[in-house]
């Protein structure tokens, strides 16, 4: 069992700023770290509070919301 | 509409800490609209118990259930087939819920999960105010519609107390003064003279004073 500790990271991001950002790092070959799985959403704002809990509640340790 | 507050995790937590399976069942009626016991709140609810169990290593099944109200028998019925099936079932309505429950069915243990708190209604998005204590005599002709009973901290008929000051109750400065609003609005209309009339003791007996209350309405009894 390794040490490090690496938490499982969900970032929900909006389809028309944070996900296209992360779209152009992929055509500019920037890589990310693979414990952050991206979902895109079609705006922040669409993000709710039983989205967040449920990411929780099935093993993610952190979340964010970028938009 | 009944105005309830949803219990800290951490009391609903420790209510049900020798139990695995429960049945948590929502109300479709006064405490959905006061955004604590409907549809969005039981998921919210189950979805904190079962990380909150997670961590604890002791995982929590949850059924999730919304009833149309729990203040009714009819609706009460919907669960028969299935309430005994859990460890425990928790209530999201208001404390009738719990209460018609746990009669309907005496072999389940029932748990509530929010206090209820008052009558009233919502002043802005977010915000409850008490308006009425269901005294069973309602008096707010006499007051311009403003209610002494339930908005005043003494229920005092006539007013306002010499704690008074600057639109604010003595008991706490979070109090609007509902005498000093009573006695501005007689003045604004005119009619100041109106509270020179003796008032005789309310007669408590008809509000809880009294006891447990029941309404028949004869014409709709079977
Ligand atoms: S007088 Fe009694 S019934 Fe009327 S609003 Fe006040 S508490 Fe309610
Ligand atoms: S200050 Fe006003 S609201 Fe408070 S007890 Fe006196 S009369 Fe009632």
């Amino acid at each position: 069992m390794s040490d490090a500790y690496e938490p499982q990271v969900l970032a929900f991001c909006c389809k028309y700023c944070a996900y296209a950002a992360g779209d152009l790092a992929g055509s500019m070959r920037l890589s990310y770290p693979a414990n952050v799985k991206v979902v895109q959403v079609p705006c922040s704002g669409r993000v709710d509070i039983l989205h967040m809990l449920k990411a929780i509640e099935d093993g993610a340790d952190a979340l964010y919301v970028a938009g | 509409m009944i105005i309830a507050d949803r219990k800290p995790l951490e009391e609903i937590l420790e209510m049900i800490a020798d139990v695995d399976n429960i049945m948590l069942v929502g109300c479709k009626g006064c405490v959905t609209v006061c955004n604590v016991g409907g549809l969005k709140e039981v998921q919210i609810l189950s979805s904190s118990l079962k990380i909150a169990r997670k961590k604890a290593d002791r995982p929590l099944q949850i059924e999730e259930v919304l009833l149309e109200r729990q203040c009714d028998p009819e609706y009460i019925e919907q669960i028969r087939d299935t309430y005994d099936r859990y460890d425990a079932v928790l209530s999201m309505a208001c404390g009738v819920g719990p209460q018609f429950l746990s009669e309907a069915y005496p072999g389940q243990r029932f748990f509530p999960t929010v206090n209820t708190k008052f009558m009233g209604g919502a002043v802005t998005h977010g915000i409850w105010e008490e308006r009425c204590a269901g005294c069973g005599t309602c008096v707010i002709h006499h007051y311009d519609g403003l209610c002494p009973i339930a908005r005043c901290s003494k229920s005092l008929l006539h007013g306002p107390c010499g704690g008074s000051a600057d639109g604010k109750c003595e008991v706490s400065q979070e109090i609007v003064c509902i005498w000093d609003k009573i006695v501005l609005k007689k003045m604004e209309q005119g009619r100041l003279e109106d509270l020179r009339t003796f008032k005789p003791a309310k007669d408590w007996r008809s509000a809880r004073d009294g006891g447990p209350r029941t309404s028949i309405r004869e014409e709709l009894v079977q």
